[in-house]
C-alpha cells in the first residue's frame, strides 16, 4: 500500500510542471463528450418530428448536428495535442534528470547495466505518452460525464434515471471490476510478448551456432513448441480475465436494451409511470436512448485504458528504483579543465568495505599493485581517477581529490581499463578523445603500442567505425589502441589495470614494453598486475592484500 | 504499403482456421451492434406513433422487444468469444511470424548472423516484429468486419428503408474511412518512419554513452556527450510528435465523417419520410445503423495511428523473412583436412590476411596454429567451416565440428543443448560426451538464456560436448580451453582425442596446454 503511494506520488510528482495543461486537455474532453448531448437533443427533435407528422427544418437539424460533430472532433483534437505536448514535456523532463543521474554513477559492478538504464530512458519513459494521452482524459470523463447524463435522465424520467443507476451503478465496484479484469488481462499478454521475445532473441544470437551444428529444423520446431506451450497458458487466463470486461459489457447493453424497452412501452401507453406525473414525449424517449450508450462510453473506454495506467505505474516504480540505487557519484562534473598534477597520496581508503592499503607516490613513479583477484585493485584505481568516491583521502601534493579539483586532475591522467570501451565513433575519434592532434604524432602513438600494421589492414585506417562495443577488432587489438590512446595523452599518470590480461605472449610483451616507454618517457604508472613482466620490471611493488 | 499486405496474406495463409474465427465472429459482433441499435430506433418511433394514435394495445411490443433483449446479450456473448478468438489468432500470428523470422535469418549469409549478436540489431529487430503484432487485431479484423457490415446495411437498408439511404449510410461511412487510411498511410509513411529511426538512433546513443561514461570522464567530455545525447533525444521528440500530430488528425478526421454520415441520413431519410415514400420509424432505422456504422469506423482508429510504423517495419522484416540458403562447400576428396593455396580474409571485402596457405591434417591428427593475436586464426577456421569466404581449395573429407571463439548457448536443458547438436541422442551418449568434457553436471540441470548460469568455463565445455556429440570426422577448435585451469585444460583436450581416435583435429590457440597436447604446431607469424 505505500508502495502504491510512492509510485501515485511520483507519477503526480512527474506530470506537475504541466498539471495545468493536462487539466485544460481532459476540460476539452469532457466538454467534446458533453456536446453529444445537444447532437442527441436535435437529432431526437428531427424523428420526433418526422413521428408526429410535424413540419421540422430539417436541412437545418442535419446541418446543426454536423456542425456541433465538426467541433466535437476539433476540440477531441484540440485535447489530444494538449495531452500530446504535456506528454512531451514530460518525457523530456525525465530523460534530462534520468541521463545525469546515471552518467555520473560509479563504473563499478554494481550499478544498473547500461542496457537497462538506456531502455527505461528510450523505451518505457515513452510509457508515459499513452498514460497522458489515454488514462488521464477518460478519468476526468468517467468523473463528469455519466453523472451529467444520469441528472438528465433523472429530469425527464425518474424512472429512466433509475435504470442508468442500476445498471452503470456503483461505479466503484464496476471500477474495481473493470481493473482487475484488464490488469490481469494487459499484464498477461506483455509477459506473453516479452517472453516470447526472450524465446526468439536467445536463438537469434545463437544463429552461427545452430547452423554449424545443422540444427535449423530442430531449433524451429522447439521454439514452435515452446510458442504453443505459452500460448496455452495464456488463453486459459484470458478466459477468466475476458469475462470481467463480458460482464461491464453486459451491463452497458442490457442497460440499453432496458432504457430501449421502457421507453417503447412508455410511449405505447403501457407504462405509465416515472415521468413526473406528465407523459412522455417521442422526442424525449428518442433522446434518452441516445445517451444510455454515452452513459456507458466512458466506463468502457477506461477499461480499455486501463493497461496505460499499469505501465505508466510501472515506469514510476522504475524511476523510483533508479532514483533510490545507492551507486556513488564520480566526483566533479567529468568537464575539461587545467591540468593538475603532483606526488598521490591516500589514507584511510574502505573501498566496497575493504580497508585499502595507504599509498604515497612521487611524480613519475613506477609501481605495480599486486594481489589475488577480488582484492580491490580496480576500486583502488577508480579511486585514485575519482571514479569512486570512498572513505578516506586520496590526495594530489597533499591536496584532498574532491568534486571541485577531479577534473583537472583527470585532465593530466590516463587510464586503461581491464576491459576497453570504445565509443561507435571513428577509431581517430576513439584515440584523440576528440582533441586535435597531428597525423604525426598519432603515427607516433600507434607505432609505440605497435598498433599501426593493425590500423594499416583496417578498410578505412583511421576512419574506420569501431561500432557498437568495439567492434571489429579483438581483445588484444583493443588493448594496445588504449595504449595508443594513453600514449597520444602524454599524460602526467598511467593507471593501468590488468593491462596484459588474456593476450598472448608477444601481444604482451608488446603491451608491456609500450607502457615502459611511457613512463621512461616521465609518466606515474600505476599498473593493477598478475603478469611478472610487468611487475617485474616495475621499480616498486605494492601488495593490495584481501 | 505492399509489404504490410504480403505480410498480412503471410499471417492469414498460416493461421487460416483461427483468423476465420477471428473474423466470423468480429462480423457477428459488428452485426449485433448494428440490428441492436436499429431496431431500438425502429422500435421506440414506431411505439411513439402508435401511442399517439391510440393504438398502443394491438402494437406488438412482444417481439421487437424480445429482440432487443436477445440481441443486448448476443452481443455481449460474441462480444466474449470474439475477444478470446482474435487473441488466440494474434497469438498465433505472433508465434508464426517470429518462426518465420527465424527461419529466414538461420538462412542468412554469416555476417548478417554475426552482426544479429550485437544488442542494437537485436533491439531493432525486436521493435520491428512488435510493430507487426497489432496487424491482426487492430487493422484486419476491424477493416474486414467493417467491410462486411457495410455490404450488409446495404442490404439491409435496400430491403428496409430505400436503395439511396442504404447506398449512403454504407457508401459515405466506408468513403470517409477509405480516405482516413490513404491518407495517413501516405501522410504518416515519412514521420514514422523517421520516429521509429531517431528512437533506434537515441537507444544507441544512450547505451554507448552510459557505457563510455567513465573514458568520457577521464578525457573531461561528460556534460557535452551528454549534451549530444539528449540533443538526439529533442531530434527523436520532434519526430514523435509529428507522427502523433498524424494519428490525432486521422482520428478527428473519423470523427467528423461519421457526423456528415449520420447528418446526411438524417436529411435524406427526413426528407423521403416527410415525402411519404417511407415510414418515420423506417427513417429511425437507417439512422440509427448510421450511428452504429460510424461507432464501427471510428474502431479503425488505434490501427489507422499505427500504420505508419507498422508498414515501415514490414517493409524491414519482409526480406529477412526469405532469405537464399548459402551453399556449403562441397566435401570430398582425402581423408582429413587438406588446404591448397587458400587466402583468407576475415571478411568479404578486406585484404586478405592469410595468402598461398597449405596445410593436411591427417585423420587421427592434431595440429595448432599459433600465431599473435590478430594474425587470422579465427578467420582461417570460419573460412575452413564455409562461413566466409576463401580463395584456393579446401577439401574436407567428411563431416565437420566446429567450436567458435565465441559459441553461444540457449536456455533450456543441458538436455536440450546436447539435443540441438545430435536430436537422437540417447542420454546415456550426453552422459558419456559430457564426461570427456570434464562437465559433471546432470542432464536436466537448467540454462537461462543465453545459457546464463554456467561459468564461462562451462559454458564453453558445453558447447564442446554438443560439437563432439556429432562425431565429426574434422573438428575445428578455437581456443577451446579459455577460461580453464591448466589441469582441467589437459583432461579436456585428452577427452576430446578419447572420444574422437580417428578425427583430424586442428585447435586455435596461445596457451601452452594446448601446444602440449599437439602433434606439430604450425606458426602463422612465420609465413609471408
Amino acid at each position: 500500500m505505500a508502495r502504491d503511494n510512492a509510485i501515485s506520488a511520483e507519477l503526480t510528482r512527474l506530470t506537475a510542471p504541466v498539471s495545468r495543461r493536462l487539466r485544460l486537455s481532459a476540460g476539452l474532453t469532457v466538454l467534446a463528450e458533453v456536446l453529444w448531448l445537444p447532437q442527441a437533443a436535435l437529432l431526437a427533435w428531427g424523428l420526433a418530428g418526422l413521428a408526429i407528422g410535424e413540419d421540422v427544418a430539417l436541412g437545418w437539424i442535419a446541418l446543426g448536428f454536423a456542425a456541433l460533430g465538426v467541433l466535437r472532433a476539433l476540440l477531441g483534437l484540440a485535447a489530444s495535442s494538449g495531452a500530446e505536448a504535456a506528454a512531451d514535456a514530460v518525457i523530456a523532463d525525465t530523460r534530462v534528470t534520468l541521463l545525469a543521474r546515471a552518467d555520473r554513477r560509479a563504473p563499478e559492478a554494481a550499478a544498473p547495466s547500461s542496457a537497462a538504464t538506456a531502455a527505461l530512458l528510450v523505451d518505457k519513459v515513452e510509457m508515459l505518452r499513452p498514460y497522458l494521452l489515454r488514462w488521464h482524459p477518460v478519468r476526468a470523463r468517467v468523473a463528469a460525464v455519466p453523472l451529467l447524463i444520469l441528472a438528465v435522465s433523472f429530469a425527464i424520467s425518474w424512472s429512466a434515471g433509475l435504470i442508468l443507476a442500476i445498471s452503470g451503478p456503483v461505479i466503484p465496484m464496476f471500477m474495481a471490476l473493470i481493473g482487475l479484469a484488464a490488469r490481469d488481462a494487459s499484464q498477461r499478454q506483455m509477459d506473453e510478448i516479452t517472453d516470447l521475445n526472450a524465446l526468439m532473441l536467445d536463438r537469434i544470437g545463437a544463429l552461427v551456432d545452430i547452423r554449424l551444428l545443422g540444427a535449423r529444423q530442430t531449433m524451429l520446431d522447439d521454439f514452435t513448441t515452446r510458442a504453443d506451450r505459452l500460448r496455452g497458458r495464456t488463453m486459459k487466463v484470458l478466459r477468466i480475465a475476458f469475462l470481467s470486461g463480458a460482464v461491464l459489457e453486459l451491463f452497458a447493453a442490457l442497460g440499453v436494451a432496458m432504457m430501449a424497452v421502457f421507453v417503447g412501452f412508455t410511449l405505447l401507453g403501457a407504462l405509465n409511470f416515472g415521468v413526473w406525473g406528465r407523459s412522455l414525449g417521442v422526442g424525449e424517449g428518442i433522446f434518452l436512448l441516445l445517451l444510455a450508450p454515452a452513459f456507458f462510453q466512458p466506463l468502457r473506454d477506461m477499461a480499455a485504458a486501463w493497461h496505460d495506467r499499469i505501465a505508466a505505474q510501472a515506469v514510476a516504480r522504475d524511476l523510483l528504483a533508479d532514483a533510490a540505487d545507492p551507486a556513488p557519484a564520480i566526483l566533479g562534473p567529468g568537464g575539461g579543465a587545467k591540468v593538475l598534477a603532483g606526488a598521490i597520496s591516500t589514507e584511510g581508503l574502505l573501498l566496497r568495505g575493504r580497508a585499502m592499503p595507504d599509498l604515497a607516490i612521487a611524480r613519475g613513479e613506477g609501481v605495480a599493485l599486486t594481489g589475488p583477484s577480488g582484492a580491490g585493485k580496480t576500486a583502488l584505481l577508480l579511486a585514485l581517477a575519482g571514479l569512486l568516491p570512498s572513505e578516506g583521502a586520496v590526495r594530489i601534493d597533499g591536496q584532498p581529490l574532491t568534486d571541485r579539483n577531479a577534473d583537472a586532475w583527470r585532465a593530466g591522467l590516463a587510464l586503461i581499463p581491464q576491459k576497453p570501451h570504445f565509443m561507435d565513433a571513428s577509431l581517430r575519434d576513439n584515440l584523440t578523445s576528440g582533441r586535435d592532434y597531428d597525423e604525426a604524432a598519432i603515427a607516433e602513438a600507434l607505432r609505440l603500442a605497435r598498433a599501426h600494421s593493425l590500423v594499416a589492414r583496417l578498410p578505412e585506417g583511421l576512419a574506420t567505425r569501431l561500432g557498437e562495443g568495439g567492434a571489429g577488432v579483438s581483445g588484444g587489438e583493443a588493448r594496445r589502441l588504449t595504449i595508443a590512446r594513453a600514449a597520444l595523452l602524454r599524460p602526467a599518470v598511467i593507471l593501468a589495470d590488468e593491462p596484459t590480461a588474456d593476450l598472448d605472449d608477444r601481444t604482451a610483451e608488446a603491451v608491456v614494453e609500450g607502457l615502459l616507454s611511457l613512463h621512461r618517457a616521465g609518466a606515474t604508472l600505476i599498473a593493477a598486475s598478475h603478469d611478472p613482466r610487468l611487475i617485474d620490471a616495475l621499480p616498486r611493488r605494492i601488495e593490495v592484500a584481501p | 504499403m505492399s509489404p504490410l499486405l504480403t505480410i498480412a496474406r503471410l499471417i492469414w495463409r498460416d493461421q487460416r482456421r483461427a483468423m476465420l474465427r477471428g473474423f466470423g465472429l468480429s462480423v457477428a459482433v459488428a452485426l449485433a451492434g448494428i440490428m441492436l441499435l436499429a431496431l431500438s430506433g425502429w422500435f421506440i418511433v414506431a411505439a411513439g406513433i402508435a401511442g399517439l394514435a391510440g393504438v398502443g394495445a394491438t402494437f406488438d411490443v412482444f417481439r421487437p422487444s424480445a429482440g432487443i433483449r436477445f440481441l443486448a446479450m448476443a452481443r455481449t456473448g460474441s462480444r466474449y468469444a470474439e475477444r478470446l478468438a482474435t487473441h488466440d489468432a494474434t497469438l498465433k500470428a505472433l508465434a508464426g511470424l517470429r518462426v518465420r523470422l527465424m527461419d529466414g535469418l538461420s538462412r542468412a549469409d554469416f555476417a548478417t548472423q554475426s552482426r544479429l549478436r550485437g544488442g542494437q540489431a537485436l533491439n531493432r529487430l525486436t521493435a520491428d516484429v512488435d510493430a507487426l503484432d497489432g496487424l491482426a487485431i487492430r487493422l484486419i479484423f476491424p477493416l474486414l468486419s467493417l467491410a462486411v457490415a457495410a455490404l450488409s446495411v446495404v442490404v439491409g437498408l435496400w430491403l428496409l428503408v430505400a436503395p439511396s439511404v442504404a447506398l449512403w449510410v454504407s457508401g459515405a461511412t466506408v468513403a470517409g474511412a477509405a480516405l482516413v487510411l490513404a491518407w495517413t498511410g501516405n501522410a504518416a509513411l515519412a514521420p514514422s518512419s523517421g520516429a521509429e529511426a531517431r528512437r533506434q538512433a537515441l537507444r544507441a546513443g544512450a547505451v554507448d554513452h552510459l557505457r563510455g561514461r567513465a573514458w568520457l570522464t577521464v578525457s573531461g567530455r561528460l556534460p557535452g556527450a551528454r549534451q549530444a545525447v539528449l540533443d538526439e533525444d529533442r531530434g527523436a521528440r520532434a519526430a514523435a510528435l509529428a507522427q502523433a500530430r498524424v494519428e490525432h488528425r486521422a482520428t478527428a478526421a473519423l470523427q467528423i465523417s461519421g457526423a456528415v454520415v449520420m447528418a446526411g441520413t438524417l436529411w435524406l431519410a427526413g426528407s423521403l419520410a416527410v415525402d411519404g415514400q417511407i415510414t418515420a420509424p423506417q427513417a429511425a432505422l437507417a439512422i440509427f445503423a448510421a450511428l452504429a456504422m460510424g461507432e464501427l469506423s471510428l474502431a479503425l482508429q488505434r490501427g489507422i495511428a499505427e500504420l505508419g510504423r507498422m508498414s515501415t517495419s514490414a517493409t524491414r522484416i519482409l526480406p529477412l523473412l526469405d532469405q537464399p540458403a548459402e551453399a556449403i562447400p562441397a566435401t570430398g576428396g582425402t581423408p582429413g583436412l587438406r588446404l591448397t593455396g587458400l587466402s583468407v580474409a576475415p571478411a568479404a571485402g578486406l585484404p586478405p590476411v592469410i595468402t598461398a596457405f597449405d596445410l593436411h591434417v591427417a585423420p587421427g591428427e592434431t595440429v595448432a596454429l599459433k600465431g599473435i593475436s590478430g594474425r587470422g586464426k579465427t578467420s582461417l577456421l570460419n573460412a575452413i567451416a564455409g562461413l566466409t569466404p576463401a580463395e584456393g581449395l579446401i577439401q574436407r573429407g567428411g563431416s565437420l565440428g566446429y567450436l567458435t571463439q565465441r559459441p553461444a548457448l540457449v536456455g533450456g536443458s543441458l538436455r536440450d543443448a546436447l539435443r540441438m547438436g545430435l536430436p537422437s541422442a540417447s542420454d546415456q551418449e550426453m552422459r558419456a560426451v559430457l564426461a570427456c568434457c570434464q562437465l559433471d553436471l546432470p542432464l536436466d540441470h537448467r540454462l537461462g538464456e543465453g545459457g546464463a548460469g554456467l561459468s564461462g568455463g562451462q559454458a564453453r565445455r558445453l558447447a564442446l560436448a554438443r560439437v563432439l556429440i556429432r562425431r565429426p570426422a574434422i573438428v575445428l577448435l578455437d581456443e577451446p580451453t579459455e577460461g580453464l585451469d591448466a589441469s582441467t585444460a589437459a583432461a579436456v583436450l585428452q577427452g576430446i582425442r578419447d572420444w574422437l581416435p580417428d578425427a583430424a583435429i586442428l585447435i586455435a590457440g596461445h596457451r601452452l596446454a594446448e601446444f602440449r597436447f599437439a602433434d606439430r604446431e604450425v606458426d602463422l607469424d612465420g609465413l609471408d
